[in-house]
């Protein structure tokens, strides 16, 4: 018995607290992606760009001396504007082709590519490691956890609250769950769709840019930090269900578990084979994901 | 029957014939000047090109966008390299290929069956990340330093016998190769297999009420396209000498997607015009710069907001109106 307790306290308990913090960054990527996709049917493929461009612009801004605390705030009220000239601008352009889904893939894996180029241009391709904001680490329940990690479970869990909150809670999330469901619709009862499309788009550009500033201590910042990242986004997302809220939250913490957990059985660099496994298997047996699109009862 | 695909695809031709009168003109100035870098390039851009026109066969036929096209191509690539280290024989190394890809074409074709639109590119995607990840971590495929020291060997003609360590001779067998690749899939598409995959594009729910089976449509131009990307991706070990899990990776789908579109989906042609001109700007670009992908980009993106058909939606109409005058005085 006290050998069960041994294992969980010191092998399974701190590895599942690893998945955690992993599992809270994905959704944090994640969201974003599901809100577009949930109310534009864009498949943003720049977003893992955008994820980074919130960790350059705070690596930026931090080396003029602003605080870590305030680049928190900051750093997404920046990303919202480059979100809405980027709906308005560039995916409107080709929105309404025949081939929405296909065309707006296309358009934002090509921005994705330009804003890669462009990081390794202006930053070069080295990676930089920013100081951790928080030091030392506390311990929980006899378990050892580093306290930024511990803080970022916490302000995770926060943002995943208020995006539900304002999504499901408000007038300005009705507006949104309501050009979700039917966009004729909606614009006929006066909903402004257009800045809706374009508001949500730069929210969930935010969001991504939120989360590579939370995550720039632990991950470090480089210019193709995007692209490992957003597999997994990009996972959870299709296994919770594309558009859906819930099911981002469920499936993150589950694949990150899933991937946390089977590292210790087998050498993790097979933790990533099956997790893109369960999500071909998913697509195969039910591709519309776990839980219902937003909007969509 | 003649009608408006039929005479674009004319006008294809006639492009496919200045692109090999072009090739030709290329490797005698190649042979003159006794060049060899130039020669091996043009012919690795010919042999990704085989890989666009395969992904072109999906995206603007039957308007399936694949993100995961380099997990055929690579499957070609390790296939033909592991066949030719023990039986150094071309027609060995191409008829594994074949057979093999065929085969996966099937299974992965019954697996994509299942979803439509934008889940397709998604499951096509998530499928080549899986086999890219299991051969970059699989010890006895070279894992992530991929397999090396394919010998070169020479390709049996009947007639002639062809080294393909000789750089014309392989530019040019492999020329040859690619035409036929897209000689054989603009046919096939000429029949009314082809038309009814247009169909498919314009309006799958239609078809079932003209009488046709759509699953086996879709299902024939899966493995079509995944045949053609294999039999391409088997061409690669025999001009460098090596595979590397890169084959497998996201960039070479993705860089496959922007030569088909850039050059102009649904022509066949544009996918070979689409990889030259790509190889010419990322080794001009890139001389002066080693940012050629913001170029390439920006490029892509231009493309895709105003150039719906690429490329070719400019060039072709053009030939397409001289051939039409030709016949008409």
């Amino acid at each position: 018995m006290s050998a069960a307790v041994e294992y969980f306290q010191y092998v399974l308990a701190p590895q599942m607290l690893i998945g955690l913090v992993l599992g809270v960054a994905v959704i944090l990527v994640a969201l974003g992606l599901t809100i577009i996709f949930g109310l534009l049917d864009v498949i943003n493929m720049s977003h893992g760009e955008f994820y980074a461009l919130g960790a350059f612009i705070a690596l930026a801004l931090a080396s003029i001396g602003l605080p870590y605390w305030l680049l928190l705030a900051l750093v997404p009220l920046l990303m919202l504007p480059i979100g809405y000239v980027v709906e308005r601008g560039l995916i409107q352009r080709v929105f309404h082709s025949r081939d929405r889904h296909v065309t707006t893939l296309l358009l934002t894996f090509g921005l994705g590519l330009v804003l890669e180029d462009a990081y390794r241009l202006v930053f070069g391709p080295n990676p930089y490691k920013p100081e951790t904001p928080i030091s030392g680490g506390v311990e929980l329940f006899g378990i050892f956890i580093p306290s930024y990690r511990l803080f970022l479970i916490v302000i995770g869990a926060a943002i995943i609250a208020a995006v539900a909150f304002v999504v499901y809670r408000t007038r300005l999330g009705a507006m949104v769950r309501a050009a979700a469901y039917d966009r004729h619709m909606a614009a006929s009862l006066g909903v402004p769709v257009q800045h809706v499309y374009a508001g949500a788009f730069a929210f969930g550009v935010a969001l991504a840019g939120l989360a590579g500033v939370l995550l720039a201590p632990i991950y470090t910042v480089f210019p193709t930090m995007g692209r490992d990242f957003i597999l997994m986004a990009f996972t959870v997302v299709i296994v919770g269900g594309m558009g859906s809220i819930a099911g981002v939250v469920v499936a993150g913490l589950l694949l990150s578990q899933v991937q946390a957990i089977v590292s210790l059985y087998i050498s993790p660099v097979w933790s990533e084979p099956i997790v893109f496994g369960i999500m071909v298997a998913m697509l195969m047996v039910r591709p519309q994901g776990l839980f219902n699109r937003l909007g969509h009862g | 029957m003649v009608d408006a695909i039929t005479r674009s695809m004319r006008a294809s031709h006639v492009l496919v014939a200045v692109l090999v009168a072009g090739s030709l003109a290329f490797a005698g100035v190649g042979v003159a000047i006794n060049d060899t870098f130039y020669l091996r390039l043009a012919t690795e851009a010919l042999i990704f090109a085989g890989l666009a026109l395969s992904v072109d066969i999906l995206l603007g036929y039957t308007g399936l966008l694949s993100l995961g096209q380099a997990l055929f191509f690579g499957l070609g690539a390790y296939l033909s390299a592991t066949v030719l280290m023990v039986v150094p024989s071309f027609w060995a190394a191409m008829g594994a290929t074949a057979i093999a890809s065929a085969l996966a074409g099937l299974v992965g074709g019954f697996i994509v069956q299942r979803v439509r639109g934008v889940y397709f590119a998604l499951i096509t995607f998530g499928m080549a990340q899986v086999a890219a990840k299991i051969v970059y971590n699989t010890r006895a495929l070279g894992a992530s330093d991929g397999l090396i020291g394919v010998p070169v060997i020479n390709i049996n003609l009947g007639v002639v016998s062809l080294s393909s360590a000789s750089p014309a001779g392989f530019f040019l067998f492999v020329l040859a190769l690619i035409v036929v690749f897209y000689a054989f899939a603009a046919y096939l598409l000429d029949t009314p297999f082809g038309r009814l995959l247009i169909a498919l594009r314009a309006n799958e729910s239609r078809i079932p009420f003209l009488g046709y089976r759509t699953s086996s449509a879709r299902l024939a131009a899966y493995v079509i396209a995944a045949m053609i990307a294999a039999l391409s991706g088997a061409l690669y070990p025999m001009l460098r000498g090596f595979v590397s899990p890169e084959l497998l990776f996201f960039a070479t789908s993705g860089n496959a997607v922007i030569t088909v579109v850039t050059g102009g989906a649904g022509t066949l042609v544009g996918a070979l015009y689409g990889g030259l001109l790509l190889t010419v700007l990322k080794s001009v670009v890139g001389s002066y710069t080693e940012h050629h992908l913001i170029v390439i980009g920006l490029l892509f993106m231009g493309a895709v907001v105003f150039l719906p058909k690429g490329l070719m939606g400019i060039v072709r109409p053009a030939i397409e109106r001289l051939l039409a005058r030709g016949r008409t005085p």
